[in-house]
């Protein structure tokens, strides 16, 4: 129920009164903040790094920056693209520093070669909902894991985090134009890579 | 590019809620009519409502808590490093204001002629530059300690 109330964005209505408490240094209101978006943060950076003990430590450096940048929050804005932006940008930034890992905006974004178009079939009368199972849900996961840091950004913002696309281009700091087509080279890299796994159910 | 081509390059944006009001009205209307459009939208359908219910990550132990701990731990070393400022600050003001009293004193003693090595030290500009090399030298030493200190608490901590 905690769980369920954390990871739903309309639970939580206190946060522009947590926010100026927090500009006043009070610490209740930042373990709440903390609280309040741990889930979804930590969700958000492991699906970007993979690494659970780089999105560790990127999550405490989210909230360090946060502290620092608070006094110079607009509050018109959405807090929590704002705080994703942040995150983002640590995220970006330790991309920057590491070799052997193209950066994450840099990251391979290419056509998926081919078009949906190009594969209208029909599928098997049970391949939908097997798609929901735990199984499939794990291996959509596994598939997302192999996608490049800019498709898996926009499939979690989009779906995880349900958040508009608006608030994705401002989180990514890429116009509204790039998150679309971003996000449907990512579905199309989705799909491809479950199909390689699963040549004989292709489609779904 | 066929109308039929032009919406199934739509589809998958279509079953991410990415289009806009027009050409979701436009695509509603060609599945309509189209049975492989059709199925295509409810596989990507399906893809989208899998994305929305992946297997959720477990939040680390004590995150938290470690994230508070490590707020707690960096407020302390910004508040001291706003105090070794403060300090720096106070000490090299203190240094100048020493400096400039001794100058007075020595001009009062000397008669305003202290001459060593061909310079007379008394005078304004070489004794300032002589404090300003001196109250610099040991702010930089005073950084060093305290920079030497600090390193080996957080080694202790």
């Amino acid at each position: 129920m905690i769980l369920a109330a954390a990871m739903n964005p309309e639970a939580f209505s206190g946060a522009p009164d947590a926010i100026a408490r927090m500009r006043r240094g009070d610490p209740d209101a930042l373990t709440a903040m903390i609280s309040r978006y741990q889930h979804r943060l930590y969700r958000y950076l492991l699906r970007l790094v993979r690494e659970p003990a780089a999105a560790d430590d990127l999550f405490q450096q989210t909230w360090l920056r946060v502290m620092e940048k608070i006094g110079h929050y607009d509050a018109r804005r959405n807090f929590e693209s704002w705080l994703f932006s942040v995150a983002h940008n640590l995220a970006v930034d330790s991309w920057r520093g590491k070799r052997g890992e193209s950066r994450l905006d840099d990251a391979n974004g290419g056509d998926p070669g081919e078009a949906p178009g190009d594969r209208l079939r029909t599928g098997e009368p049970d391949a939908l909902e097997q798609l929901l199972d735990f199984e499939r849900g794990a291996m959509l996961a596994s598939c997302m894991h192999e996608l490049p840091p800019i498709h898996r950004e926009v499939l979690t913002l989009r779906f995880e985090e349900d958040m508009k696309l608006e608030d994705i281009a401002e989180v990514a700091g890429i116009p509204l134009s790039t998150v679309k087509s971003r996000l449907r080279r990512a579905l199309e890299g989705l799909r491809t890579a479950m199909d390689a796994r699963s040549p004989g159910r292709k489609g779904a | 590019m066929s109308e039929h081509e032009a919406m199934a390059g739509m589809l998958a944006l279509a079953a991410a809620g990415a289009l806009d009001v027009r050409e979701q009205r436009r695509l509603e209307e060609h599945a309509r009519e189209c049975p492989a459009c059709r199925r295509e939208l409810e596989i990507w359908s399906a893809y989208s409502q899998g994305l929305r219910h992946l297997p959720q990550p477990p939040v680390p132990a004590r995150l938290m808590e470690r994230t508070r701990a490590r707020l707690v731990q960096e407020r302390s070393a910004a508040a001291d490093r706003r105090w070794d400022e403060l300090m720096l600050g106070a000490l090299v003001l203190f240094a100048w204001t020493v400096g400039l009293t001794f100058w007075f004193v020595a001009r009062i003693v000397t008669g305003g002629e202290l001459v060593i090595m061909g310079a007379n030290l008394v005078r304004f500009g070489t004794w300032s530059a002589g404090s300003t090399v001196l109250v610099w030298l040991t702010a930089a030493v005073a950084a060093l300690a305290l920079g030497k200190r600090r390193r080996e608490l957080r080694r202790v901590l």
